[in-house]
């Protein structure tokens, strides 16, 4: 046992829908150890360890196994929970991240940007008080649906589609997903007859946007993507890119209505939108924790990790890590790299485009929403797993 | 073509070695290591590992 190691290691009870992720008892248990134990396996809770532990070779992507702990084996949701490529490994992940990350150039990405600042400009126009907004339905939900419409090249109207369905296909993220079975397959459906048509519109009238450089996406040793592949990973990316855009814009406002000196800042500064994304994703990271499970069994700082153990890597209690970080929350200081977009094989395929979408909302934001407050009424989701706000209403003061 | 990785960047994300196995590879030790002087047939490739990169570390000049 090492020094780092205690003998007996802290105890988190992270089942309870009730328990808080980013609580005191959380971050003491960070001060005794650089792990805990939990219902799931370990949690770790220190930048240093889940720094290394994030890209380590004997653990794999951990949540390949949720449908079926959950009884669910079969039928379309399974069969495309396991097409996820956060859920393949080695030679088969690689193949389809190559095919896939040339669409997420951030070369292509750069040409978006005035369209994201008109849309979030738009948007805060449009806010029924001039004092106050409900910020997710609003703001975060149009905005994110409405960047995934533009990068897919689909009418910015029908973003309703994309928040719809995606709503329905995160209740596969909790615990009744069994329950929820037969709404997320036929939200599913939707979405697969929505991406096929796309899929088909490209190949006939192909263009200079994302959709087509997924069609197209070829290399020698790897060929392309199938039709299955195609309309698999789009509804994954619409998936995952909306939800967790529209959590981390809310979560941002949440950390900015208590740190005002700094949004009165990025207002006057806008220059600073892009550290402020990444300060905020550091201290309040939608990806509450990122999922490992040990491939074969080793020994990491005192501990004995045996395969099939699920790892949780902590992104809050890492990012606000002591050892590490000083000085609380500063959109001007020079931090070492946070976790809230994952890392190691499976980093977050759509990282340029959150960042770059989210840097331009929060200034705009700042600018024209001075002095925020969060307003009686807010709910959450529960602080574990993924997070957010569900209602968000803020009070500000109109800006001049 | 001459590769430089600015190695007070990089996380060894690996996004590089997934790109261009041939240039960027992994170490048993988790770190990254690569050839800075590859052939020109690997320009293509080596541009998308540095396209991909997640922290931008990776230049590459005419040699």
């Amino acid at each position: 046992m090492s020094a780092t190691s205690p003998a007996v290691a802290p105890i988190l009870d992270v089942a309870d829908p009730a328990f808080s992720i980013t609580a005191p008892e959380v971050h003491a248990a960070r001060e005794r150890s650089w792990y805990a134990t939990t219902p799931y396996g370990i949690a770790v809770l220190r930048y240093d360890e889940m720094s290394r532990l994030i890209k380590h070779p004997k653990l794999r992507q951990g949540s390949v196994a949720w449908p079926a702990h959950n009884g669910v084996t079969e039928g379309p949701f399974a069969r495309w929970w396991a097409s996820w490529i956060l859920n393949k490994e080695g030679a088969e992940h690689h193949r389809l991240r190559r095919l896939m990350n040339p669409a997420f150039s951030p070369k292509l990405i750069g040409g978006l940007v005035p369209r994201f600042q008109a849309l979030a400009s738009e948007l805060i126009d449009g806010f029924s008080a001039p004092d106050q907004c409900e910020f997710v339905s609003e703001f975060a939900e149009p905005y994110a649906a409405r960047v995934i419409a533009i990068m897919l090249g689909i009418p910015e109207e029908e973003w309703p589609i994309i928040a719809r369905e995606s709503v329905t296909i995160g209740l596969a993220m909790g615990v009744t997903l069994r329950e929820d079975l037969p709404q997320i397959e036929d939200a599913l459906a939707r979405l697969y007859a929505y991406c096929d048509a796309l899929i088909a519109d490209r190949r006939k009238n192909p263009g200079d946007d994302f959709v087509t450089a997924l069609v197209n996406a070829s290399r020698e040793e790897d060929g392309r993507l199938s039709d299955t592949e195609l309309r698999d990973a789009m509804v994954l990316l619409i998936f995952g890119g909306f939800d967790t855009t529209r959590n981390q814009l809310g979560l941002a406002m949440q950390t900015f209505s208590r740190h005002l000196d700094q949004w009165a800042l990025l207002a006057e500064r806008p220059e600073l939108g892009r550290a402020a994304v990444e300060e905020v994703m550091r201290v309040n990271p939608t990806v509450r924790w990122v999922t490992r499970e040990v491939l074969e069994d080793f020994e990491f700082e005192g501990l004995e990790l045996t395969a099939g153990t699920t790892v949780h890597l902590y992104s809050e209690s890492a990012g606000t890590d002591p050892r590490v970080f000083t000085g609380g929350f500063d959109i001007t200081a020079e931090r070492k790299p946070h976790f809230g977009f994952g890392g190691g094989a499976h980093h977050c395929l759509g990282h340029f485009v959150a960042r770059s979408d989210m840097s331009e909302a929060l200034p705009l934001l700042a600018r024209r929403m001075p002095d925020i407050r969060i307003l009686a009424g807010d709910s959450w989701l529960p602080d574990s797993g993924n997070t957010g706000p569900v209602r968000l209403p803020i009070g500000f003061t109109p800006a001049s | 073509m001459k590769v430089t990785v600015d190695m007070t960047m990089c996380q060894d994300h690996g996004q590089c070695a997934i790109a261009a196995p041939e240039v960027f590879r992994i170490n048993d030790e988790g770190h990254l290591e690569y050839d800075a002087e590859p052939g020109d047939d690997m320009l293509e490739y080596v541009e998308e590992a540095a396209d991909v990169c997640p922290v931008q570390a990776i230049l590459i000049a005419d040699s």
